[in-house]
């Protein structure tokens, strides 16, 4: 089974995704007597207003249903300014050039104040086209006047995008961003290293302090850091009360943060490299880890991955189109492109994290029956109750100061 | 008291004697004075999160600074200062016999192949140099399971990522080469006859070292430690891609209060309480620098007399110990070859390591997947193609041999046109396979990293031109024109060189917004002219700054080794000074601005932390877009391409080294060129 799980995308063994996995985002299942097949699109959906062009690349066939499949021509260059491995590397590569007539170039941020700096230290003139902000920072990024109001006659494919996640509180009317897809934040040890059995934050916390101290690894980015010490102890991750952000403190600078090894957002490869035993991650994160172990010599099934308890985060991250972008039309043409069913499943099965399309689970089942991992892409529906979603408060300086001491602290 | 009316009309025509200093002192004014001023000032502000530039300087205070006195930050001071000291002996230390055998103890050839291998791997990309130890290194590699096979460590394998010692070692390697050249030109200049006068006098070996050649090589220690140790305490890649937690350093940590943090104030406050530090840890070293010879000077009777004892009955014993002594001195050399063989093999790991990943089958640069594989080399490479690109270029090379040949065999060729076939044969060859295929047009749109090598070029073609053009010409006026203001354009020299970089990166960050508003040149850098983006224009100004510092130390240095009759006997025969500046002061430091240009260009190649703080879309450079790939995934063409650039580094240094050699330059003399001294 090891030696299957080398490719993530759809040649990979054939992971049974559970029901329940396809029940997450409310969306009604047809279930599963629609089989997969290769011409599966030549039946579908003849009266829908799709473009005829068939997306091009080696995905299965097309999705059976009313798909909208608009792609528009575009020209020039593309900049996008995104997260680390953040979209199949054929697409940002000679399909978009091939597809789009645009050539991409993507540069890499790893956080959203990064992001933020960058675009802001050259308000309207940072040249990128297309950025991917996480949903609570865009109201400042409107104010600040750091992204561009969408065409939307420009995007027609975001009828495709399910409902449960467009309107969201942080843009209700999506002038300006749209769902490129969301995740969560849970760990991944290795159970050679690590005897006891862990399902929660605390029992992350209590093994990074013991068995693991200074061999574990947390998400370099306040909200999460904290975030954990918060949802271990059952409190409001967005709290602006003093007393819980004290607590907070002196817990994870006075008494944690000497056990940390690394404050690493892609621990991945490192994982792999055997520098930790036990590592905070976002779910696709951790799902790629497994192909890196593999790679390395290792044994994938002696990791497992844990999705945090009591509670933990839900957070959603979207295409927008940057002030000032110099190829706003191309921009558009990507990000219309990109939601694009079976595009947008193809991005899934490389990155791991759920796209946002409607019909998820009819979806897979027809492009891409092979994936792998589901389970760290699907959630079910008790699980997405425990996640909640981050907002931005005047607190998140003091998390953003909270983080900063303790990686001061952690230094040796 | 005779003034010839030529020269009183020549100081008529001088004007200020800063003349062609001027642009350089508006560059540095403009670009340097002004953003570090401003540096300062967001250093008294608070921490102003909801505004465009996130500093409130409504009401100043110094508390930023105490919070960097607070415990928690001064740890990763001291750390880095910690590191850095210890690094700085380590490269002494481990540098210093290198340099003296390269000196003293090799035939002249030989002293050239040392040098060039000790300066080749300083010239490939700094950041993919420091991500290969991590190879070597980690728990789970080939090496470490290894030495646990052998049973010498732990069943959990080498523990020293992410910690301070994988810092250390990093550190150490990096720097070595700048360590060992400027100690290698002090040693190479000492005089034979010095140390030979001191063994006549009765001094052993240890007394000659410690009293003649040490003293006298002081000046290069001196260089090395300034070369390296100024760096290292800004140091900003080589903790963060191997550090961890424990091994963070404070250049680590000022970059992230101007991004992740935006506490402005803060990164501020560290980074000028760093300088403070760095300058008062050279103060430091230059007491104890000239403390030291006074101790040995006021040693030296005792140890003369110790000496003096010892070689009195060794004569006596002298029969006796002949054969002794004879292997005694064959053994030092032997010794001294081992351990350059050792620091070689050294400096070599890591781009052995470089160059055999990226033939890795796997998807991951630092990852052995067991299988090598040319996959990531077609993504670059078209098969066909290269085979005949490189059937061309070895034919047309032999040719270049031949014709070498016969011309050196027959007199009436000058021995210029014979030195000068090979790299003519290298222009043609290359020019011919750039007409003959698309290749080097298409290399560039492989994506990701074609872009970034482009922008690189790019940026430091750009930026070595101004460096040149800038640094050439206040290297003139202060060598030909010197004057009060040659103090205070030294001394901002020599703070742009002792600056660490991460200081005028979050300047220079902190700054282009805060002009975009001045009509021109606000506007030249928010949406650029011509083919060149504001990213690429922010990059010139950028890796432009310390290397024309070397410049107009290089220019410097050449100029005032020559007085200046030429140029007044020019200027008496009547040539006006932009003519005598043409004719005359061009040609002479024609060869240190050669060198002076490629050096910069090396090391803007090679910027990391400036570029990355200021690159933007589209002004992606090789090393910026590289430390972007280390968040997630390194591919093994990361690897590709970074051999691409050294190869193409390696040329560049290759053509110095035999422009120089036309010139007559022994290796020691590059060196020093290299150096700038």
């Amino acid at each position: 089974m090891s030696k299957e799980l080398k490719m993530l995308a759809p040649e990979g063994f054939r992971e049974k995704l559970s029901r329940r996995a396809f029940l997450q985002g409310g969306t009604a299942v047809a279930g599963f007597a629609l089989i997969a097949a290769a011409c599966g699109g030549s039946d579908a959906a003849p009266e829908s207003a799709s473009d005829s062009s068939a997306p091009t690349g080696d995905t299965a066939g097309l999705a059976s249903g009313d798909w909208s499949r608009v792609i528009n021509q575009s020209s020039g260059t593309l900049a996008m300014y995104t997260w680390g491995d953040y979209n199949d590397p054929e697409l940002v590569g000679a399909l978009a050039g091939s597809t789009l007539n645009v050539t991409m170039k993507v540069d890499y941020y790893g956080s959203n104040e990064d992001l933020i700096t960058k675009l802001a230290a050259s308000a309207g003139s940072s040249g990128f086209d297309i950025v991917v902000p996480t949903g609570p920072y865009i109201p400042q990024m409107i104010e600040k006047g750091l992204i561009q109001k969408f065409d939307k006659t420009l995007l027609p494919n975001m009828s495709n995008v399910d409902p449960n996640y467009l309107a969201q509180d942080w843009d209700p009317t999506n002038d300006y961003s749209v769902c490129k897809n969301w995740g969560t934040t849970g760990y991944f040890y290795d159970t050679t290293k690590i005897s006891k059995e862990l399902t929660t934050w605390q029992d992350f916390i209590d093994t990074c302090m013991g068995e693991a101290s200074g061999n574990c690894s947390v998400i370099d980015a306040a909200p999460n850091y904290c975030g954990m010490w918060f949802w271990a102890n059952k409190i409001n991750w967005n709290t602006e009360t003093a007393a819980d952000l004290d607590a907070c403190e002196k817990f994870l600078v006075e008494e944690f943060a000497q056990h940390i090894k690394a404050f690493d957002s892609y621990p991945s490869t490192k994982l792999a490299e055997g520098a930790y035993s036990i590592a905070m991650a976002w779910n696709g994160d951790a799902r790629q880890s497994y192909v890196r172990i593999e790679e390395a010599g290792g044994n994938p099934d002696d990791w497992k991955w844990v999705l945090g308890s009591p509670n933990t985060e839900l957070w959603m991250d979207n295409y927008c189109i940057a002030a000032g972008a110099p190829n706003a039309e191309a921009a558009h043409a990507w990000i219309n492109w990109d939601l694009i069913p079976e595009i947008s499943i193809r991005d899934l099965s490389y990155h791991g994290y759920h796209t946002g399309m409607k019909n998820m689970s009819q979806l897979i089942s027809e492009v891409a029956p092979d994936l792998v991992k589901g389970d760290m892409i699907f959630f079910g529906d008790e699980q997405v109750a425990t996640m909640q979603t981050q907002v931005i408060t005047p607190a998140l300086d003091r998390l953003v100061d909270i983080l900063n001491k303790s990686k001061a602290k952690a230094g040796g | 008291m005779t003034f010839s009316v030529a020269s009183v009309l020549r100081r008529r025509w001088r004007g200020p004697k800063y003349l062609l200093a001027i642009p350089a002192i508006i560059w540095y004014l403009v670009f340097f004075a002004a953003p570090i001023a401003f540096i300062v000032l967001y250093s008294f502000g608070t921490k102003d999160s909801s505004r465009l530039v996130p500093v409130d300087l409504g009401s100043l205070s110094t508390k930023s600074y105490s919070a960097v006195f607070d415990e928690t930050f001064f740890k990763t001071f001291r750390a880095t200062l910690r590191i850095s000291v210890l690094a700085t002996f380590l490269c002494v230390v481990i540098g210093l016999p290198v340099a003296y055998f390269a000196a003293f103890k090799v035939a002249e050839k030989w002293k050239a192949i040392i040098l060039a291998a000790v300066v080749v791997p300083s010239f490939t990309s700094f950041l993919i140099r420091t991500v290969a130890w991590r190879i070597p290194l980690a728990p789970n590699g080939t090496f470490s399971k290894w030495l646990v096979d052998m049973g010498w460590i732990a069943d959990n394998g080498i523990q020293i990522l992410e910690t301070p010692m994988a810092v250390q070692i990093a550190i150490v390697y990096n720097y070595l080469g700048f360590m060992i050249l400027p100690l290698f030109v002090a040693l190479d200049r000492i005089d034979v006859r010095m140390r030979e006068a001191s063994k006549d006098l009765g001094a052993g070996r240890i007394a000659t070292f410690f009293g003649v050649t040490l003293p006298l090589a002081g000046p290069g220690i001196v260089a090395g430690v300034l070369l390296t140790f100024i760096p290292m305490c800004g140091d900003y890649v080589t903790a963060t891609v191997l550090g961890g937690a424990k091994g963070n350093m404070i250049g680590a940590m000022i970059a992230s209060q101007f991004s992740g943090a935006q506490n402005w104030p803060l990164g501020s406050a560290m980074a000028i309480l760093m300088i403070a530090a760095v300058l008062l840890a050279l103060v430091v070293g230059a007491v104890v620098t000239l403390l030291v010879p006074r101790l040995f000077a006021l040693a030296s009777p005792l140890v003369q007399h110790v000496r003096r004892a010892i070689y009195e009955r060794s004569i006596k014993r002298k029969q006796i110990v002949k054969q002794e002594m004879r292997t005694k001195i064959e053994v030092l050399p032997k010794l001294l070859l081992a351990w350059t063989v050792l620091v070689l093999v050294f400096l070599f790991i890591p781009i052995s390591l470089v160059v055999l990943h990226s033939f890795n089958y796997g998807g991951s640069f630092t990852i052995w997947s067991g299988r090598a594989s040319t996959k990531w080399w077609g993504e670059l490479f078209n098969g066909g193609v290269v085979y005949a690109m490189l059937i061309r270029f070895a034919v047309v090379i032999i040719i270049g041999v031949i014709f070498a040949r016969i011309t050196k065999r027959r007199e009436n060729f000058s021995k210029k046109v014979s030195s000068l076939t090979m790299p003519a044969a290298f222009v043609i060859a290359i020019v011919l396979n750039g007409l003959m295929t698309e290749w080097y047009r298409t290399i560039f749109d492989f994506v990701g990293i074609g872009d970034s090598i482009r922008n690189s070029f790019i940026a430091a073609f750009g930026a070595t031109v101004i460096a040149v053009f800038i640094g050439g010409m206040s290297g003139v006026a202060l060598a030909r024109r010197p004057g009060g203001w040659t103090k205070f354009f030294m001394a901002t020299v020599f703070l742009i060189l002792v600056t660490p970089e991460i200081m005028d990166a979050i300047a220079l960050a902190t700054w282009f917004p805060r002009i975009k508003a001045i009509p021109v040149i606000g506007s030249i850098f928010a949406n650029g002219w011509g083919p060149f983006n504001g990213g690429i224009n922010k990059l010139w100004v950028g890796q432009s700054l310390y290397a024309s510092a070397v410049v107009t130390l290089i220019v410097r240095a050449r100029l005032s080794g020559l007085d200046e009759s030429l140029e007044e006997a020019a200027a008496d025969l009547g040539a006006p000074p932009a003519r005598a500046f043409r004719q005359i002061t061009l040609p002479l430091i024609a060869s240190a601005m050669v060198a002076g240009a490629l050096l910069s260009f090396a090391l803007c190649l090679d910027n990391a932390v400036i570029s990355t703080l200021i690159s933007e879309a589209g002004s992606t450079t090789f090393p910026v877009a590289l430390l972007g790939a280390t968040r997630s995934t390194i591919k093994p063409f990361w690897g590709v391409g970074a051999v691409l650039l050294f190869v193409v580094t390696l040329s560049a240094l290759w053509f110095l080294a035999v422009v120089l050699r036309r010139g007559g330059d022994s290796a020691s003399k590059i060196a020093a060129t290299f150096t700038g001294s």
